[in-house]
């Protein structure tokens, strides 16, 4: 899943290292997986000015628990279980405290059929009006992602954005295979049901 | 009944067999472009890290003032090696004028007078 370690022998030798609080180790450890990390974190959250304090606290909390890792699973997959359960912690901080509003681009939308979108984002046009068109609508779609549950949105992150296997899905959630499926298929048809109102087109 | 009305359909197949395959797809490219930051270059965590685990361990961890950077700091030791040197250099070049040629010492042998103790 990950790229480094690369075998098991060098992954168990470097957790040992990690163990130990070898500050060197820990620095390769942030420097190797801090971009994924990030990169999950600002998903998880849809808020990218909290994400750069969220990875540093993902990496703060593997530090202070990194005794506790026994190598049942890869440590990439660790991390990600770490920065999984702690960005649902702080979804529900945020949730109780009402501060889950997200950034201006999602204001005024023009209302727009779902199949005219035709997978239309901003990095994909050229024209100002189809860029505009594309913002909106991503910006429509992570309002409503964020609004989707905190276990529905990471099955669909993990599956549909970090390209992850139902099993690592199953290692990182802890939850059962059957379970993972269920919650990506809910997921991906409440996040299309949303877009779709979000639109203006009424479903099928 | 929909997909999403039919629980045990989800929980026994696949859920990209769920939805139309066409939907899916034109769903999982917006997701992607929604959610996928790869215009935006992931900022430098490991000096926040290292700050916070520091603050938290009373110094335990970090402590030194120099593991906060990545690599060694070779610039500043070196440019910390030639200011010591550009500054000796020119105390040497200031002071040693001034301090004028060396002062011949004579050593002439003084005579000895022995006292000797009255009983």
């Amino acid at each position: 899943m990950l790229a480094m370690p690369p075998d098991d022998s060098s992954e168990r030798r470097f957790v040992e290292r990690l163990q130990q609080h070898d500050e060197r180790a820990f620095n390769e450890l942030v420097e190797a997986y801090s971009p994924r990390v990030y990169r999950l974190v600002a998903r998880m959250l849809g808020r990218r000015a909290d994400a750069e304090d969220m990875a540093q606290e993902v990496f703060v909390q593997i530090f202070k628990s990194i005794g506790q890792f026994r190598g049942d699973a890869k440590l990439g997959t660790w991390i990600y279980r770490v920065a999984i359960n702690l960005c649902k912690n702080r979804s529900k901080y945020l949730s109780r405290r009402q501060d889950d509003k997200q950034d201006a681009l999602d204001a005024i939308v023009d209302h727009q059929p779902l199949h005219q979108a035709k997978g239309v984002t901003s990095g994909q046009v050229s024209r100002p009006d189809q860029m505009v068109e594309g913002m909106q609508i991503e910006a429509i779609m992570r309002r409503c992602i964020a609004e989707l549950d905190a276990d529905f949105r990471e099955a669909l992150i993990l599956r549909d954005v970090e390209s992850l296997s139902y099993e690592e899905i199953v290692e990182i959630t802890g939850v059962a295979e059957g379970t993972v499926k269920s919650r990506i298929h809910r997921a991906r048809a409440l996040l299309k049901q949303r877009v779709s109102e979000a639109l203006g087109e009424s479903l099928p | 009944m929909t997909d999403s009305q039919n629980p045990n359909r989800e929980r026994n197949s696949s859920p990209d067999s769920e939805i139309d395959a066409a939907e899916a797809a034109r769903l999982r490219k917006l997701l992607l472009g929604a959610l996928d930051p790869t215009e935006e270059q992931a900022p430098d965590v490991l000096r926040g890290v290292q700050r916070k685990l520091r603050e938290r361990s009373g110094g335990k961890f970090y402590a030194d003032g120099w593991t906060t950077t990545r690599f060694a700091p070779i610039s500043t030791y070196l440019v910390t090696s030639l200011m010591m040197l550009t500054f000796m250099a020119f105390i040497y070049f200031v002071l040693h004028p001034l301090s004028g040629a060396p002062t011949t010492v004579r050593n002439v042998p003084v005579p000895v007078h022995v006292v000797v103790p009255r009983k």
